[in-house]
């Protein structure tokens, strides 16, 4: 069964139509990047997919319910672009923070999320505040919150966005190694093709607004992605590839 | 640490120096303004009475406060929600800021009668305002993005006011204490002094200055207010640095 299933999705605010009739399948464990143009209806996409904003047409299923009953019963988990930690609670609070909040939903294979802090180099800070990381560690204890829930469908709006170059290549091998192997489903919004390429299994690449796909690749390089899989031939071809279907979109 | 009371002991005593010197040298008449020496002696010298008087003041003004802070958290919280409600009760609570109280002190004793029942009605009517606004600032105040993250796990409103808008009010809430202090203790001053039951520095004030020798006392009541006021500063800093650790303001490097 797929995780997320579309048919004529359409989203519109007022006469602004954002996106064009969409429909789309994405199979379980599937790891998708969708790149657009600024403003094209990516974060409106993804926020209808979440549950957070009703679709003004067509059907969407996500692990085959409707989108706000899988947030009601906590099935999406999501990773915003600011890391958006409450500064009050410690490394360790934050990142239980999603099983806290609603915790009567909470599904019961939620773990404790401090082997999941261990495995992304946060050991050390379980109880340091917010304001004692540097931006990369604090985008790290937003990926443990989301990843903690155990959810089947993870949404990432630009989550590393905000962070410089060396650390955003840290962080792409980061999320490889802990979405591999953990079957959950990824939904991941980014304006970097090279991003795009090496985390994804597809890449969506988007029109300008209102929102239509313009080309759906399929990245057939290995898994587990190897760290230097940027330097690999087929990883610049269909950098290539992302970046020409992107232009033609574009005129 | 020591850096920090350094200045505002400087300050006062400097300020103190001043203000003894110009009624020594212009030999101020008593009323008016009184040397801070004598003041303070007399202070000393009747500290039974002034620690018994206090501790009422400190309970009038100190209770007060937390009523008006528990009570401004809620009606807050709920215009948080509201913007019609906001909109409505904006003005009436304008008003209670901006009217002369001690101009109605006297109905609001006759009202509740003597003692404490007016003290803390008082106290607690003028802090309410600010109160009320810093909390729904501070509830406003919330990260668009960290609600919708709250969203997400269809968080209940009550997690959300509870986890989310009310630890980020915290900080205002603390500035608005200190600004309130002083608020606080004035109205308990005067609604002593407006009392029939003699008790609390607002009563030793009023009759010092029905007294042709008063004026010792009623500059030593003033001393003690502004002491009071100096304590309970102290305690909002002391308060404010523990719960407040995680705040910008303490951090203990630059971000
Ligand atoms: N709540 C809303 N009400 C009205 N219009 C909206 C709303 N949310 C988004 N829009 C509009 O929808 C369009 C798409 O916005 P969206 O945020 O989805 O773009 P995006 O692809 O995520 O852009 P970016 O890459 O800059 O983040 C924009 O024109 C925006 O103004
Ligand atoms: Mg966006």
């Amino acid at each position: 069964m797929s995780r997320i299933v579309t048919r004529d999705l359409t989203k519109a605010y007022g006469d602004l139509a954002v996106i064009e009739p969409l429909s789309l399948d994405v199979p379980a464990g599937q790891f998708i990047s969708v790149i657009g143009p600024s403003g094209c209806g990516k974060t409106t996409l993804m926020r209808v997919l979440a549950g957070l904003e009703p679709p003004s047409g067509g059907d969407v299923t996500v692990d085959g319910q409707a989108p706000a009953t899988a947030r009601s019963r906590k099935r999406v988990a999501m990773v915003p672009q600011q890391p958006g930690l409450l500064p009050w609670r410690t490394v360790r609070a934050n990142a239980r923070l999603l099983l806290d909040v609603n915790r009567a939903s909470t599904p019961p294979d939620a773990a404790d999320p401090t082997a999941l802090l261990q495995e992304v180099g946060l050991g050390d800070f379980m109880d340091a505040y917010p304001h004692e990381l540097s931006g990369g560690m604090q985008q790290r204890v937003a990926l443990v919150r989301a990843l903690a829930l155990h959810a089947p469908l993870l949404v990432m709006d630009e989550p590393f966005a905000a962070l410089d170059e060396i650390t955003r290549a840290g962080m792409r091998g980061l999320l490889n190694h802990l979405v591999e192997g953990r079957g959950v489903t990824v939904f991941f919004i980014t304006h970097s093709i090279a991003e795009a390429v090496a985390l994804s299994d597809r890449v969506l690449v988007s029109s300008p607004r209102p929102a239509r796909v313009v080309a759906d690749i399929t990245v057939d390089l290995p898994r587990p992605r190897a760290a230097d899989v940027e330097d690999e031939p087929r990883f610049v071809e269909l950098c290539a590839q992302v970046r020409h279907a992107l232009h033609g979109g574009m005129s | 640490m020591s850096r920090r009371f350094l200045a505002p002991a400087v300050g006062i005593v400097v300020f103190l120096g001043v203000w003894e010197a110009f009624v020594r040298i212009f030999h101020v008449r008593k009323f008016v303004l009184r040397a801070p020496s004598a003041a303070l002696r007399h202070l000393w010298n009747t500290r039974s009475t002034f620690l018994e008087a206090g501790w009422i003041t400190v309970q009038h003004a100190g209770v007060g406060l937390l009523i008006s802070l528990t009570i401004g958290v809620l009606v807050g919280a709920v215009l948080a929600a509201s913007p019609f409600l906001e909109h409505a009760t904006q003005p009436v609570l304008t008003l209670v800021q901006v009217a002369p109280w001690f101009a109605y002190v006297s109905s609001v004793v006759l009202w509740l009668g003597s003692g404490t029942p007016p003290a803390l009605f008082m106290v607690g009517l003028v802090c309410l305002p600010a109160y009320v606004f810093a909390t729904v600032d501070g509830m406003r105040s919330v990260e668009p993005a960290t609600l919708e993250l709250f969203r997400s796990v269809d968080a209940g409103r009550w997690e959300v006011l509870w986890r989310l808008r009310l630890p980020s009010a915290a900080p205002v809430l603390f500035t608005t204490s200190r600004f309130n202090l002083g608020l606080a203790l004035a109205a308990a001053y005067y609604v002593e002094g407006a009392n029939l039951s003699n008790e609390g520095i607002g009563a030793i004030g009023r009759r010092a200055s029905a007294a042709a020798s008063g004026a010792d006392t009623l500059w030593a009541a003033v001393f003690a207010m502004a002491i009071l006021g100096v304590l309970g500063l102290l305690l909002i800093s002391l308060l404010q640095h523990v719960v407040l650790h995680w705040h910008a303001a303490h951090r203990t490097r630059p971000a």
